[in-house]
Parts: C-alpha cells; sequence; structure tokens
C-alpha cells in the first residue's frame, strides 16, 4: 500500500495554493514582525507577563495517572504536564484580503498544533489551550504571514467587524478601538488588550501588509481578486463531496463505484 | 427582473452615506447609541421608569467596552415596500404585527363538524340541517368568546376585550357553501383564484370544517394547548344549546372529543421533553404548514417568488424571532439573524435573479424532473451570484454583517430557484445544502457554530429515509431533529416550500384545510401582505387585537 501523502487542500487558484500551503504543517509560515512575549502575554490579558502560570492541577508526574493506553500513546502538552489553566487567543479575519478565513485558521490549528480547542465562526475564531502552549501557538499567529494589523483583530468579545467596510486607514472595524493606526510609525498599535482593558503603554504590531502583498498572501476568495467561480477543480470537488453524501444518506450502497 | 439592475441598491443608498460600491467608511463619530431615534427614546422610557420604581433599567453606556453605535446603525428598508424602519422596530416586543401574525396562527383552532353531525343524527337521532348549523354557529359566535349558553349565573367575558374572538366554517360543497349563512362561511370560490378553488373544493369535498378564532387575550394569557380545549368546552356547549340536549349526556362528550381531538387538525404537535413546550406551540408546526397559512400565493398567483419571499417572512418571524429567538433563548433575540430575509431586498434580488435563471436554463416553472444535475447547475450558479454580490457591494457585505445572514440569503436563493424549476420542495432542500457546502469554500467562513453544524449534515439527509432523519421536507419543522438546533435556516426553508407549489401552481402546498382557514378577512394580522403588515407594526400604524383598554385606568 502506497504512503498516505495528504493533500490538504484542492483547487488550482492563488487562495487554494495558500489555502494548501498554511494547512501544510511543513511549510514554514514566514516571519514578518517581533512581538516580544511579554508584549503578546500583555495583549492576550491572561497574565502579568513574569507571573507564574496559574494551575488546575498539580503536575501529572505528580498525580499518579491510572493506567490508560491512551494516555501512553499521547504524550502531554507541556501546559498539560504542569497542569495550566486554559486560556485562549481568538482572532477575528476581515473579508477584505486577510491573509486567513476562519475556517483555514481553523483547519490550520488542527494540522499544525496539538492540544488546541478551536471554534469557528463566521466572524472569530477562538483556540483555547493550556496556558504555556497557547503563549507558544499565539506567537507563530502574530507573527508570521497569517497576521496582519489592519484586517486581522485580536479580540476576546465584540469580534463585530469582519465583513464591515474598511477604515480610511484600511484598518478593520473594533467597535472597541483595541488598536489605532498609529501616522508617525506607518504601524498599528494596540492599546488595550484582547477583552478590551487598556494597557499601560501601546504595543506595536507592525505596519499593514501592503494591499498587493496581502491579495498575493490571502486565502480568501473573492469576485475583485480572485474569483471562486475561476477555480472549477474546488467547485467540482465541493459538488462531488455533496452527492456523495446526498446519495449515501438515501442508500450508501448506491455510491459504491461512483 | 434586469441582471444589471440591482434590486437591493436603492436600500443600501439609503442606508449609508457612501456608495454601495464603496469600500471605505467612517467609524466612531456618530455618538453611540444616540445616532438612533429609537434608542435615544429607550432611553428617555428608561429614565422616567427608573425613577418611578427606584430600580435601575435600560442604559446603553454599560455595554461591554464600548456602547452599541461606534459604527453607523444602519436604517432598514421592508423589502417589497417602501417602509424603512430602525433594527428595533423588528425586535418582536416592538412589534405588534409580529405579535399578532403568532397570536392569529395560535388561536385558530380548526375542527371539522362532520363527526358531532354523525353523533347528532345517527345516535341522538336529531336533524341536522343548513339551518341548524346556522343556528349553532351563531350560538357559538356568542360562546366561544366567553359567553354562557347552558349554565346560570356565570361569569362572562367583555366582548370588547374578546372582539376578535369568532367561527366561520368552510365546505368543498357549493350547494351547501350557499345555505350558510355568509357571515359565518370562508367562502372558497371568493377568497381564491378560480383554479386555486377548484383544487380546494375537490380536496375538502362535501366535509365541512370550522374555524374557531379564540381570544388574542386567551392567546396571550395562556399557552397553545389552551386554545383547543377552549374551543372544545364552547363547543360542546353550543351543540347542547343548538342541538336541545341533556347537559352531560354521554354523546356531549363525544362532541368534545371530537373538537379536542378526533377532528382537530394539530398545527403544532409537541415538542420533546428536552425543548418542553406543549402542543400548538411554533416549535411543532411544520415548515409547509407555514407556508399554507401564507395567503400571498391568492394575491399573485403567477409570481410564485413573491409569494415565496412572503412565506419567508412569516418563517423568519415564526420560528428564528419566536421560536428560537424567545421560546429556545431571549432577551436580545435573534432578530437581525432573522430580517435578514426581508429587508433591503437583498434575499429578493438573489430569488428573482435565480427565477431568471432557471426561466432562461430550464424551460420555467416546474418544467424538469428532479435530477442531480440540474440542482448542481441551479444550486451552484444561484449561491455564486449571491457571493458575489457581497463582494461587489461593500454595503451589501455590512447589511449583512454576520456570516449566518450572508448564509441564509444565499442558500435561500439556491433553494427557491431549485423548487421553482422542479416543483419539488426536497430538491430545493438540496439545492440549499450544495449553496452552504459552496458558500463555506468561497468565504472560507459561513455562520456560527451551531449555523454550520446544521448544513454540513444537511445533505445527507435531505433524501434520507431513515426514522430518526426520513420526512418529506414539507413536514419538518424545528421540531425535526437536525432543525431543532439553531437560527436562521427554517425561514428560507418555508419559501423553498412555497416555491416547489408556486411553481406548480398549487393552491396549496401541505395541508389545504390551513389554507383555508387562514383565507380570512377578519384576521387580524394580514396574511396577504405579511411583510407590508410587519413594516405597519414597525411604524407603529398596526392596531393589534386583544388591548385592555376597557379594564384598566386611563393612560
Amino acid at each position: 500500500m502506497p504512503e498516505y501523502k495528504p493533500q490538504y487542500y484542492p483547487g488550482n487558484t492563488l487562495p487554494s495554493q495558500n489555502r494548501k500551503k498554511y494547512l501544510d504543517p511543513k511549510y514554514k509560515l514566514q516571519k514578518l514582525r517581533t512581538i516580544s512575549d511579554d508584549d503578546l502575554v500583555r495583549i492576550m490579558g491572561h497574565r502579568v507577563p513574569g507571573e507564574a502560570y496559574k494551575s488546575t492541577h498539580p503536575p501529572l508526574e505528580e498525580t499518579g495517572e491510572p493506567a490508560c493506553p491512551i494516555r501512553e500513546i499521547v504524550t502531554p502538552t507541556p501546559g498539560a504536564k504542569a497542569g495550566d489553566r486554559i486560556r485562549y487567543i481568538q482572532f477575528t479575519d476581515s473579508v477584505y484580503f486577510a491573509p486567513v478565513t476562519p475556517y483555514v485558521r481553523a483547519w490550520m490549528y488542527h494540522t499544525r498544533y496539538r492540544g488546541v480547542d478551536v471554534g469557528v465562526l463566521s466572524g472569530r475564531v477562538p483556540l483555547e489551550a493550556r496556558e504555556r502552549d497557547l503563549e507558544k501557538v499565539a506567537k507563530e499567529l502574530v507573527e508570521t504571514e497569517i497576521f496582519d494589523s489592519a484586517r486581522c483583530g485580536i479580540r476576546g468579545a465584540t469580534v463585530h467587524g469582519h465583513a464591515l467596510r474598511l477604515d480610511e486607514n484600511g484598518l478593520m472595524f473594533d467597535a472597541y478601538r483595541r488598536y489605532l493606526f498609529n501616522k508617525k510609525t506607518g504601524e498599528v498599535d494596540y492599546v488595550k488588550d484582547q477583552i478590551g482593558v487598556p494597557l499601560d503603554k501601546p504595543i506595536s504590531v507592525g505596519k499593514p501588509i501592503p494591499e498587493t502583498d496581502l491579495r498575493k498572501r490571502t486565502s480568501e476568495f473573492r469576485v475583485d481578486g480572485n474569483a471562486f467561480r475561476d477555480d472549477k477543480e474546488l467547485i467540482n470537488w465541493m459538488q462531488r463531496i455533496h452527492m456523495l453524501r446526498t446519495i449515501a444518506g438515501f442508500d450508501p450502497e448506491k455510491v459504491k463505484g461512483i | 427582473m434586469s441582471k444589471e439592475k440591482r434590486m437591493f441598491l436603492e436600500a443600501l443608498r439609503r442606508k449609508f452615506k457612501e456608495a454601495p460600491e464603496e469600500k471605505y467608511t467612517k467609524f466612531y463619530i456618530y455618538g453611540a447609541w444616540r445616532q438612533s431615534k429609537r434608542k435615544r427614546e429607550f432611553m428617555e422610557y428608561s429614565k422616567k421608569i427608573a425613577k418611578q420604581r427606584g430600580i435601575p433599567m435600560y442604559n446603553p453606556e454599560l455595554h461591554l467596552g464600548a456602547p452599541l453605535g461606534q459604527r453607523v446603525l444602519m436604517a432598514y428598508r421592508m423589502s417589497g415596500t417602501d417602509i424603512y424602519c430602525e433594527a428595533d422596530d423588528l425586535h418582536f416586543i416592538n412589534n405588534a404585527s409580529m405579535q399578532q401574525m403568532w397570536h392569529d396562527i395560535r388561536r385558530t383552532v380548526i375542527s371539522g363538524l362532520d363527526a358531532a353531525h354523525t353523533v347528532l343524527q345517527k345516535r341522538l337521532g336529531k336533524e341536522v340541517t343548513p339551518e341548524t348549523v346556522n343556528g349553532y354557529l351563531e350560538i357559538l359566535n356568542h360562546a366561544l368568546p366567553g359567553g354562557a349558553v347552558v349554565q346560570e349565573h356565570m361569569a362572562e367575558t367583555n366582548p370588547e376585550l374578546v372582539k376578535d374572538c369568532y367561527v366561520k366554517v368552510f365546505t368543498g360543497d357549493d350547494e351547501l357553501a350557499d345555505e350558510i349563512d355568509p357571515r359565518f362561511l370562508i367562502d372558497i370560490n371568493k377568497m381564491f383564484p378560480a383554479d386555486q378553488a377548484k383544487q380546494l373544493k375537490e380536496v375538502v369535498g362535501k366535509r365541512v370544517y370550522q374555524v374557531c378564532r379564540m381570544p388574542t387575550a386567551t392567546s396571550m394569557s395562556c399557552d397553545g394547548g389552551t386554545m383547543a380545549r377552549w374551543a372544545a368546552m364552547q363547543i360542546s356547549m353550543s351543540m347542547i344549546d343548538a342541538y336541545k340536549l341533556m347537559a352531560g349526556e354521554a354523546a356531549v362528550g363525544e362532541f368534545a372529543f371530537a373538537a379536542k381531538h378526533a377532528e382537530v387538525i394539530e398545527m403544532g404537535t409537541l415538542t420533546p421533553w428536552r425543548r418542553a413546550r406543549g402542543p400548538n406551540e411554533p416549535g411543532g408546526i411544520p415548515l409547509g404548514y407555514c407556508a399554507d397559512m401564507c395567503q400571498a400565493s391568492r394575491v399573485k398567483p403567477n409570481d410564485p417568488v413573491w409569494v415565496a419571499l412572503e412565506s419567508i417572512s412569516m418563517g423568519a418571524v415564526l420560528y428564528d424571532q419566536f421560536w428560537f429567538g424567545s421560546y429556545m433563548s431571549g432577551g436580545v433575540g435573534f432578530t437581525q439573524y432573522a430580517s435578514c430575509t426581508y429587508t433591503d431586498d437583498i434575499l429578493d434580488d438573489f430569488c428573482y435573479y435565480g427565477a431568471d435563471y432557471v426561466k432562461e436554463k430550464h424551460g420555467g416553472f416546474g418544467k424538469s424532473k428532479p435530477s442531480w444535475d440540474l440542482i448542481k447547475d441551479v444550486a451552484t450558479e444561484v449561491s455564486l451570484y449571491g457571493l458575489e454580490q457581497y463582494e461587489k457591494y461593500p454595503a451589501c457585505m455590512e447589511a449583512h454583517f454576520g456570516g449566518s445572514q450572508r448564509a441564509a440569503c444565499v442558500a435561500a436563493g439556491a433553494g427557491v430557484a431549485v423548487s421553482l424549476a422542479t416543483g419539488n420542495a426536497t430538491a430545493g432542500i438540496n439545492g440549499w445544502y450544495l449553496s452552504q457546502l459552496l458558500h463555506k469554500e468561497e468565504m472560507g467562513r459561513l455562520g456560527f457554530y451551531g449555523y454550520d453544524q446544521q448544513d454540513q449534515c444537511g445533505s445527507a439527509n435531505s433524501f434520507s429515509w431513515r426514522s430518526d432523519e426520513g420526512l418529506p421536507f414539507n413536514l419538518r419543522g424545528v421540531n425535526y431533529p437536525n432543525y431543532a438546533l439553531n437560527v436562521g435556516h427554517q425561514s428560507a426553508h418555508v419559501g423553498i416550500i412555497s416555491a416547489a407549489h408556486g411553481g406548480r401552481a398549487d393552491a396549496w402546498t401541505t395541508n389545504p384545510l390551513i389554507k383555508i382557514a387562514f383565507a380570512d378577512k377578519n384576521l387580524v394580522f394580514d396574511f396577504t401582505h405579511p411583510r407590508l403588515c410587519f413594516g405597519k407594526g414597525a411604524l407603529r400604524e398596526f392596531m393589534p387585537a386583544g388591548e385592555r383598554t376597557v379594564i384598566i385606568p386611563t393612560h
């Protein structure tokens, strides 16, 4: 039997290819900016930088785990091993050529990270994990090409904005104004943490990615960019899945050989 | 509809200062909630109330992070009308016509008279003639609202409070209908276009049904299960009076049994314990019944798209706003999940585009047998069209700022179009599910958690006949296992059913008795023009029933 090679995503247009790339854990996400560990902790707002991780149970080594084949197969993440509490980071991605869409973001989390609990809505993607694991993941999520300071937002609540038009600086709407465009530096500064609590000092998350560059990195289909209609392979794939599900729902025997 | 003309553009121009094609706007400058006339009014009331009762109330400044209105709080156009209102006006608590629509449905009890007549004739040897039927109906019109007919020294209801309560009958027998006092008759020949009347009379035949409208005040004070019981009580009493029976003789129990159970058209079935509602509540009303309650098909039978859109608005209010938005959740409710299907002419545009496509590519409405190729072609094209409108017109995207709103409208357009082409609602719902899957891949997003769940497994159950899933689409509703989860679907599903039967020029979709029962000019809500009626409610121009003015202090 040949070795299984995941294909990750069908389609031959740029958004499909980008989706495939982002979902493939072997592809190294390009780093575009640096956010210090402490600043990221401040934006997430779960603990004060330097503060010890709060725990919900003693380290696993101390708990005397019961004999369990699953526990033998699955190596605990560092956060689970230490007994960290579960915390979150949540992103909102604009419909205007944000690098990733909610589903791409969620699929990517599943293919790239362990010990994560992901939800998908049209305007936000919550990611929950043990706190120290979360911080490690969040670092990659904010520093690399899948984040844009103008079209992605780190938002714990009142995420409204993904479908709204953009402001005069090209930033996605945020009712809490957690971030502002700094005209002096051309960068976007977070002035509130993800739940909306004011920060002691602004934290820059870098310059917005230029529109032309965004359009190259995006995994979003748009009629004013790469139209979904042009990706015949992807459409055919989706239609086929629907057909198979439909027929199998009526009579599973009928899908044999289709 | 011209393919170049977008029906929603006029509304978008009124909603936003910028052109609908403009991608940029301004935020944070509108004075938050103060930009809204309605919310200013709410605040004024709130201050007065807080002073009167000594307990604080509504205060939009308490919103987490920032008060509402950091973006423009846009107006809403009631689709198919020239009415504009605020979002708040579409919350059913603020809209008397929405409440009345539900009361008019809940307070309607349809029950056959034939069983009672059989008991009278065969068991008791009484004569039943059109004259005795007319006499009975006059008595019941006294008794049904709460008048005594047999008992002495009874407390009765004030007619002014229950003036919306009455009984009428209908039959498919023209000769019998001619002999019924016209004050008590739902005249099928007068209420329906000739071809629809012919279909309906054929199916009803010589049977006689009574349509009881319980008082709205009862609907407001009691539950759905009350209605048939209230009706049965007064029907039994009226039978005693009309046919001079002994109060309490065994046969009287038969009238009550017939009126409560045997002859009742159960419009809303019980919901499971975990959803814990009795009979005759929105959760148990099948989608096809809702489509039949809508009477738009009598007004414009040649425009099944318009008919479907009107029925969608009823489904939105009944299932999304009342059932999911209140019975199952509450508070701010699901107003904007629901109102996206009946505001700003966006769904209208998608549906008429689909109708034109069906006419051009598939020979017209109801001309094609359901097939995989047709579903694939029509649902894909209409879905892509809808998605492209959101992308071409940023104002359209902003109007439907939530993914569930877009998903509902795009898939509704696709489902309605497939229904129109095939005359088959089950094919239509399959088109809806293809649309949802395409939408998810196109935008890389769909609705909220639960919204998607229903749609990602929907393909597999659209033609399923397994015992826990299999149900012809017309008979599904929020009581169907997979549809009990979330808001934003059932409105459009009503339209998918409506379009299938409208496309075939059917007089009804699922239950002809329900279609006839709501063909009644004495109903308070206008079931022929639901959207217009909701709009009047939004403008505070709709007068509901059940007002308590005569029993409360002047205010």
